[in-house]
């Protein structure tokens, strides 16, 4: 056997899995992570987690938009070739509003895709858990938590032996 | 809490014994089995349209616009019509993503893929449109502010120039919505894969997801967002197609209800297509689980509240025009009404505003078989809206010297079947390749299904066969 | 349950007591107003019932679309919402000052002899007919909101669901007549104040204000009950988030409807419509306009856009004042220009109308709470109302 990951637990329910990621934490281990098929209401709770800091950036996106978009047509209309068009003026608020919308949208958008996957860190297309053969389930039926081996407390025959005391209905070793 | 002597309860979205694993089974099933025969035959079909279409384009760039039965005063025709039909129909995707996301309206998991696959489609489809009647559609890219050596930049005070940024916007924002919510059962399907090369694509697609809260907490936010943008992005596109024609100062185009009015319209005709879409996959794939009745019987609803606001925006149109007390106006709604597009204007109504009040009746909600035939109404109709505006208000101009009655030409008729072409083709590549119902929503749907009707822990004793 | 979830009289008393005083202030200010300036009167009046009046029919429109969406998590919140909108039927009784200050109020009664536009329009715009309408508006009004509050209060006695089936029917048409009816409502008592302007979608218009101001009342008076120890358990943060929501969402949609109004009448620039806006940005009262662009629009969309603004009662209960007065500013902005054209001109008549259409407005809705139980105790949803969290 090569290099440990860590260890990985197999839950049936949602409602199992909320109850040892809680037991998880509590008994001081910080590099875990839960693994389901669909977001489970509480999991983020149980575990610790805040909330994301996402919000933020896209805000930031939304007003760089904004800003990108009122002085692109004002530049291009006003200053770098002025053209008097149907008596309109050069520029204004009241027609650059919709393009200014629509690329306040544009680079939110962009800023809630991109910075999710920033922050993810993916794509990341191999990860060791996916030597796991049980592991496949994480996307149909089955709930997961995975114990990473660089964790102070990680201890193969203690983490697996805790993780079963949990109620997991399979346990096995990962390797990196 | 004293006794409930009658209960009201929330209906079921998930029907039948289901556990998370029979929904993954239901759902990629219809990706992995052996693609049917009649799937073959309707590819065939839908792609030999798609093919003339193609025709029709070349014909339209070698020969010029004139092809087209286009001719002044109607220097706007099928081509504008077609395009905001698409571009209406796209809105409902949207929209039921979005917007019933926000509301949290749990019955639009099972719907929601397929409309936004929707979205994307239909958008193509309108795209072609303005493309081909810039006339050189080689320098299309003209219409983007990009510097090139004539040193001119686009113009900003043109609705047709917001209508570029609105259209693209909208196109690439419903794109990454779309993409975003297929990501974890694209894993599925990697997951579930046999052969290497189907495992490597939804691999590379799937990005390497693995279910991680950590990953979920972020992915969530960013859904939320992505559905708070798309909701006003919504009503903005439609908007900014409308300030094509209300911005001008043309009777019967320059109203200042033609936002909000061609927003309801958008919505309207693309939940009749979903509808009708809905109907033939529930039919097709056997999806009765998943598409409940309630489902339909809220989709019923909300056509006819779409519906009925179109009606209140036809009523105040004509009630204003004669309010107004300006006889352009007033000419042009009774043009409109009892002119030589008279036709046109009555099977507006009646598609539109009368065909879906049969919704009001619980027991025509419940047959699927009025559903589709209404929803292929509202389809017509709604397109019949859109040239009557643009037409009706555009061949009697103010010079009645000038005035003409619009003939479609063949192109014009072909080119619009093609589309439909083209949309199908999209569409059943779609139903082959993809997961059409949103496999992880659904579980979450039936998770808390489960935890309200005290199932408890009834899990997955599904099991791996 | 039934008894804990009813406003104790001592209560009711410390609220009904300023508001008689304001209704006592306000109607004796109306009265001395309307014998020294008659005409400053009806506007300031009907600044302030179309004020109140549009919260009423926000209210109506809320509780409906509740009904129709079998809507949970706003249970607890309704009994309010389904008293304000009850108030319809005292709105329609201080509507008669504004019938009587037809001729005051709207030019259209005596055109000049050589304005066609007019002569075209008299068939609709006629007193007569004007009153009809008025009638007919307030009708249909009244019977919904007194059958539906009916069933709701019904309710609280037998918990039957029948009674929940039985809004959801009045409901559906419902909204469709609330908006045939307030959308020409609209037209008749705001949009005839300039009889030669129209705009097709000021009914809208009319509409997406109420909605704003209604839901930042209702905020307000969720957090008034709050201070004093009622309903403060049951409304909770998710209720207020929610709330906040609306609110931001209502604002944002007026912000559109306002834009496209103005918008399309700007790039159009056809002089029959541009005047209204040009009479709006005379003197005094571009600074009004400005402060609706930032006060009713720009600020409120920064200020309620992060989820930590909509979860902070405090700050939310400002912004609902904010949103309250800003409708004010709103309607006021709406109707005075028709007056005093080349500026604002604030008057004591302003207050004094305020005053007595709150207080009478806000006696009769006391009491009514007082009646009965202040949350729908017996609705089949209120236990989801009560449990349900924000995702």
């Amino acid at each position: 056997m090569g290099e440990i990951y860590g260890a990985l637990a197999m839950f049936d329910t949602p409602e199992q899995i909320v109850e040892a990621a809680r037991r998880v934490r509590e008994r001081g281990y910080v590099r875990f992570d839960c693994h389901t098929p669909f977001p489970v209401h509480g999991l983020e709770a149980a575990m610790g987690l805040t909330r994301s800091k996402l919000p933020f950036l896209v805000l930031g996106g939304g007003a760089m938009g904004v800003l990108a978009a009122i002085l692109l047509q004002w530049w291009t209309g006003a200053v770098d070739y002025p053209l008097l068009i149907g008596g309109k003026p050069y520029f204004a608020m009241e027609f650059a509003t919709p393009v200014t919308f629509e690329l306040m949208v544009l680079f939110s958008a962009f800023t809630s895709v991109f910075g999710m996957l920033a922050l993810n860190g993916l794509p990341m297309l191999y990860h060791p858990l996916f030597n796991a053969e049980i592991f496949a389930r994480v996307t149909d039926d089955k709930f997961f938590i995975s114990i990473e081996a660089i964790d102070p407390r990680f201890d193969r025959g203690h983490t697996v032996e805790f993780l079963r005391s949990l109620g997991a209905s399979e346990v096995v070793l990962v390797e990196e | 809490m004293s006794t409930v002597s009658e209960q009201m309860t929330r209906p079921r979205l998930v029907l039948g014994e289901q556990t998370y694993h029979t929904i993954t089974e239901a759902i990629s099933k219809i990706v992995e089995e052996k693609t049917p025969r009649e799937w073959y035959i309707a590819f065939g079909i839908t792609g030999g349209m798609t093919v003339m279409l193609g025709a029709m384009l070349a014909y339209l760039v070698m020969t010029g616009i004139g092809v087209w039965g286009n001719n002044i005063p109607v220097g706007w025709a099928w081509d504008i019509t077609n395009f905001v039909f698409w571009i209406g129909i796209g809105h409902a995707g949207t929209l039921i993503s979005a917007i019933l996301y926000l509301f949290r309206q749990k019955w639009r998991t099972s719907i929601n893929r397929a409309a936004e696959a929707m979205t994307l489609f239909a958008v193509a489809c309108a795209g072609i449109y303005p493309l081909f009647h810039v006339g050189r559609v080689w320098v299309a890219w003209w219409l983007f502010p990009l510097p090139y050596s004539q040193g001119m930049w686009p113009n900003f005070r043109s609705p047709l120039l917001w209508d570029v940024f609105a259209v693209s916007t909208y196109g690439t924002v419903s794109l990454l919505f779309w993409y975003v919510g297929l990501i974890p059962d694209l894993a599925t399907l990697r997951d579930r894969a046999k052969s290497k090369i189907k495992k490597f694509l939804y691999g590379v697609f799937s990005l390497g997801w693995r279910g991680s809260v950590r990953h979920w907490r972020h992915y969530e936010i960013a859904y939320l967002l992505l559905a708070g943008l798309s909701t006003p992005l919504v009503l903005s596109v439609h908007s900014v197609v409308s300030f094509d024609f209300a911005v001008s100062i043309l009777p019967g185009w320059h109203t200042t209800i033609f936002p909000p009015y061609f927003v309801a319209g958008a919505i309207f005709s693309g939940f009749a297509m979903v509808m009708t879409l809905m109907l033939l996959a529930r039919w097709a794939y056997k999806l009765e689980n998943f598409v409940t009745r309630v489902h339909l019987d809220n989709m019923c609803k909300i056509m006819l509240a779409t519906g009925t606001i179109v009606g209140y925006a036809y009523a105040t149109e004509f009630f204003i025009a004669w309010y107004s007390a300006n006889k352009y106006e007033q000419f042009t709604f009774m043009n409109r009404a009892f002119g030589p597009y008279a036709w046109a204007y009555w099977i507006m109504i009646s598609c539109n505003v009368i065909s879906p009040q049969i919704f009001w009746f619980k027991k025509m909600r419940e047959n699927v078989v009025v559903m589709f035939i209404v929803s292929i109404f509202i389809n017509i109709g709604m397109w019949f809206e859109r040239f009557v505006i643009i037409v009706t208000s555009l061949h009697r101009d103010f010079l009645p010297s000038s005035w003409s009655y619009f003939k479609a030409t063949y192109v014009d008729i072909c080119t619009f079947i093609g589309s439909f072409g083209l949309f199908l083709t999209l569409f059943l590549l779609f139903t082959r390749f993809l997961p059409i119902i949103a496999i992880a929503e659904v579980k979450g749907v039936l998770a808390h299904e489960l935890h309200q009707h005290g199932h408890g822990a009834a899990g997955s004793h599904g099991g791996k066969h | 349950m039934a008894e804990k979830f009813r406003l104790e009289e001592q209560m009711v008393q410390r609220m009904r007591t300023p508001l008689v005083w304001s209704a006592v202030v306000g109607w004796i200010g109306c009265f001395i107003g309307y014998v020294i300036d008659a005409k400053q009167f009806h506007f300031s009046y009907l600044v302030s019932i179309i004020y109140f009046l549009s919260i009423c029919l926000g209210a109506l429109f809320f509780v409906m679309i509740q009904y129709v969406c079998t809507a949970g998590w706003s249970v607890v919140v309704r009994r309010i919402a389904e008293t304000v909108m009850r108030n319809i039927d005292v709105c329609a009784v201080l509507f008669i000052p504004v019938l009587i200050g037809i001729p005051h109020l709207y030019h259209w009664v005596h055109p000049e002899p050589n304005d066609i536009i007019l002569q075209k329009k008299a068939g609709y715009l006629n007193i007569k007919f004007f009153v009809a309408r008025a009638v007919v508006y307030f009708g249909i009004w009244v019977l919904i909101s007194r059958a539906i509050y009916k069933h709701s209060i019904a309710q609280d006695e037998d918990g039957k669901a029948e009674h929940n089936r039985r809004s959801m029917k009045w409901s559906a048409p419902g909204i469709l007549l609330l908006f045939l009816s307030g959308s020409l409502a609209a037209f008749d008592w705001l949009m005839s104040l300039d009889p030669h302007w129209y705009s097709t979608i000021f009914g809208v218009y009319f509409f997406s204000g109420s909605a704003v101001a209604f839901v930042a009342l209702l905020i307000l008076f969720s957090m008034y009950l709050r201070k004093r120890g009622v309903l403060s358990k049951e409304i909770t943060h998710e209720h207020y988030h929610d709330l906040g929501k609306l609110l931001f969402a209502f604002t944002v949609f007026w912000a559109y409807i306002a834009f496209s109004q103005y918008f399309l009448i700007w790039y159009a620039n056809l002089p029959e419509e541009t005047g209204w806006y040009l009479h709006r940005q005379e003197g005094s009262w571009l600074w009004v306009s400005l402060l609706i662009v930032f006060g009713h629009f720009l600020f409120p969309f920064l200020a309620l856009i992060s989820r930590i603004a909509k979860r902070n009662l405090k700050f939310l209960s400002f912004m609902a004042m904010w949103m309250m007065v800003m409708h004010y500013v709103d309607i006021y902005w709406i109707v005075m220009p028709t007056l005093s054209h080349h500026g604002v001109h604030v008057h004591w008549l302003d207050v004094a109308a305020l005053l007595a259409v709150m207080g009478t407005l806000g006696v009769v809705f006391v009491s009514r709470l007082g009646k009965n139980a202040i949350v729908p105790i017996k609705d089949p949803f209120l236990s989801e109302s009560l449990h349900f969290e924000n995702v």
